[in-house]
């Protein structure tokens, strides 16, 4: 027993080295992949994930196009040195098969779907290393991809695991805790605070529920944050850019005012 | 929205003249690039012997035994290597396996078809093995833990998150860089339980012998040879040639798929001393120690 790693010590600390509320460091890079539309990587400390949006695209299958919407098509590849372990999941995998298919049911209301009839947006998910909350990074880079692409959505969709020790609510769990207590994603839309997936495959008391779910929208927020401002960095460069190019006189000084605009809606966030 | 539209009608000549070459580019691809090069320049302004600049970035996932990530361009390949213990072939007791396998999901590329493997990963997993092979890299013997009972199997799984030509090359460097940052655990094999122990705190880096490094080529309707084609000159290309080289600019192998002559020449052995030169170049680049 002496070898046991404690979840949580008395000083409050965990396995490695966090505080019970503190996130792991998060890193976006959404320099886009030069043939995908738009794309996202993620890592929350060890676990790192790579999404690439393609669309709205022409649909490769014509039975699977909707009359009045675009068809969203969810991949997920596990690189097989992700894991502890060495396994080469073949795409039929239907753990894989779950995961993809709980992407796309979170994504699917969030997506105006209703702009693009008859299109595909194609969402491929590559899981470079896992090391806990896998489902997290992949619907946080999903967001940033979706984004970097240009895809219209309602809002933001930001992703946690929460996890209960004892009676102590843990955010942001390691696959040390994953494998120890029970626990939670939760995916939450931040401006309105909807919440559009929650799924528990663990047995929790339903007292403990209330608790870390309320703390692990809290937790949404905070990365909606980051999120945020990845993607208004990435815009910044962008607009730099273009702003190289010739200039239209009399289209400077109005777009000059519209921005000054946005930036006070966007602060009011 | 009305001043972005004022803009396009009054927008500077560059961008119509853009728009209209991305067309031209798309409906008459052949001829877009015949024009290039008739300029002697390609769609990507570079010469015709020149290849793309290459990062290459190690170690950088840690759950995998030696990983890497490579950038040929916009080509992104990340490889992964994993050692798992085995039983050894009965003909071959002391001898352990690489196993290298090159993945071209969907997600890489638009012309590449979500489904099982296509022909063009398997052909490029067959090639890199056999480049593996004949360069040896890594020799099997030091892969032994105990004669006839175990020995290392290295999984060396490479995946391409970007497509832009030349995954062979790129995927080459990714795997012979991963191979350089693999460290394996020490074993000691128990006789009596027939169970190996690994220590979890001593790894020692894996014996390398040779890194193997390539340099492709297509020949663009018989008349110019191209160095590291990207992905819209690939389908336009009849004949291409790979050329793989070792660290002293020893051939490993060289192949060609398609007839390969430019004029009445033929490539091959220009191809070769080309690579040669060009490698010797780009090797401390690539493969630091």
């Amino acid at each position: 027993m002496a070898s046991r790693i404690e979840i949580l010590n008395d000083g409050g600390f965990r396995s490695d080295g966090r505080k019970q509320y503190e996130l792991r460091d998060i890193s976006i890079d959404l320099s886009s992949q030069s043939s995908a539309d738009g794309s996202a990587s993620v890592s929350h400390g060890l676990t790192q994930v790579v999404v690439s949006v393609f669309g709205p695209r022409e649909a490769k299958m014509r039975r699977e196009t909707i009359h009045d919407r675009a068809n969203i098509n969810v991949e997920v590849n596990v690189a097989p040195f992700s894991a502890g372990e060495r396994r080469r999941r073949g795409r039929g995998d239907k753990r894989i098969l779950e995961f993809a298919s709980t992407i796309k049911s979170t994504f699917e209301p969030v997506i105006q779907t209703t702009l693009y009839p008859r299109s595909q947006i194609d969402i491929y998910v590559q899981i470079l290393q896992q090391d806990g909350g896998v489902l997290q990074a992949c619907i946080n880079a999903t967001t940033l991809a979706l984004a970097s692409a240009g895809i219209p959505l309602l809002d933001f969709v930001c992703a946690v695991t929460g996890g209960v020790h004892s009676t102590s609510p843990l955010l942001d769990l390691t696959t040390l805790e994953e494998n120890d207590i029970p626990h939670v994603t939760v995916a939450v839309m931040p401006r309105t605070g909807k919440v559009t997936l929650v799924t528990m495959e663990t047995r929790l008391h339903v007292d403990r529920f209330e608790d870390i779910f309320r703390v692990a929208c809290e937790a949404g927020k905070v990365i909606h944050k980051e999120m945020r401002a990845a993607v208004k960095e990435r815009t910044g460069a962008l607009v730099a850019a273009m702003g190289a190019a010739p200039r239209v006189a009399g289209a400077g000084a109005e777009a000059g005012e519209r921005d000054v605009v946005m930036d006070e809606r966007i602060d009011d966030y | 929205m009305a001043a972005a539209v004022a803009s396009s009608s009054t927008s500077a000549p560059q961008q119509t003249d853009a728009l209209k070459a991305a067309t031209f580019q798309r409906l008459h691809p052949r001829i877009y690039l015949e024009r290039f090069l008739a300029e002697n320049v390609r769609p990507d302004g570079r010469a015709f012997d020149q290849t793309r600049d290459v990062t290459v970035n190690v170690g950088s996932i840690t759950t995998a035994d030696g990983s890497s990530l490579v950038r040929l361009g916009e080509t992104t390949v990340v490889c992964g290597v994993k050692a798992e213990i085995a039983e050894p072939e009965l003909d071959s007791p002391d001898e352990g396996y690489i196993v290298p396998n090159l993945d071209l999901p969907a997600m890489c590329s638009p012309r590449f078809k979500p489904g099982p493997p296509s022909e063009e990963a398997q052909v490029l997993s067959d090639r890199l093995n056999e480049a593996f092979i004949a360069s040896g890299i890594v020799d099997p013997t030091s892969l032994c833990i105990h004669p006839g009972k175990a020995v290392w199997v290295l999984y060396i799984d490479a995946t391409c998150i970007n497509y832009d030509g030349n995954a062979f090359d790129a995927a080459l460097i990714a795997m012979v860089s991963a191979l350089r940052n693999t460290r394996l655990p020490k074993t000691t094999y128990d006789e009596d339980t027939g169970r190996t122990t690994c220590s979890r705190k001593d790894r020692t880096p894996l014996q390398i012998n040779a890194s193997p490094l390539s340099m492709s080529f297509g020949i663009f309707e018989s008349t110019h040879l191209l160095a590291d084609p990207t992905t819209f000159e690939e389908p336009l290309l009849d004949t291409t040639v790979t050329v793989v080289l070792k660290d002293d600019g020893g051939l490993v192998s060289a192949t060609q798929v398609g007839l390969g002559g430019v004029g009445s020449q033929d490539v091959l052995m220009s191809c070769i001393a080309a690579a040669k030169k060009r490698l010797t170049e780009v090797r401390p680049q690539i493969y630091r120690s």
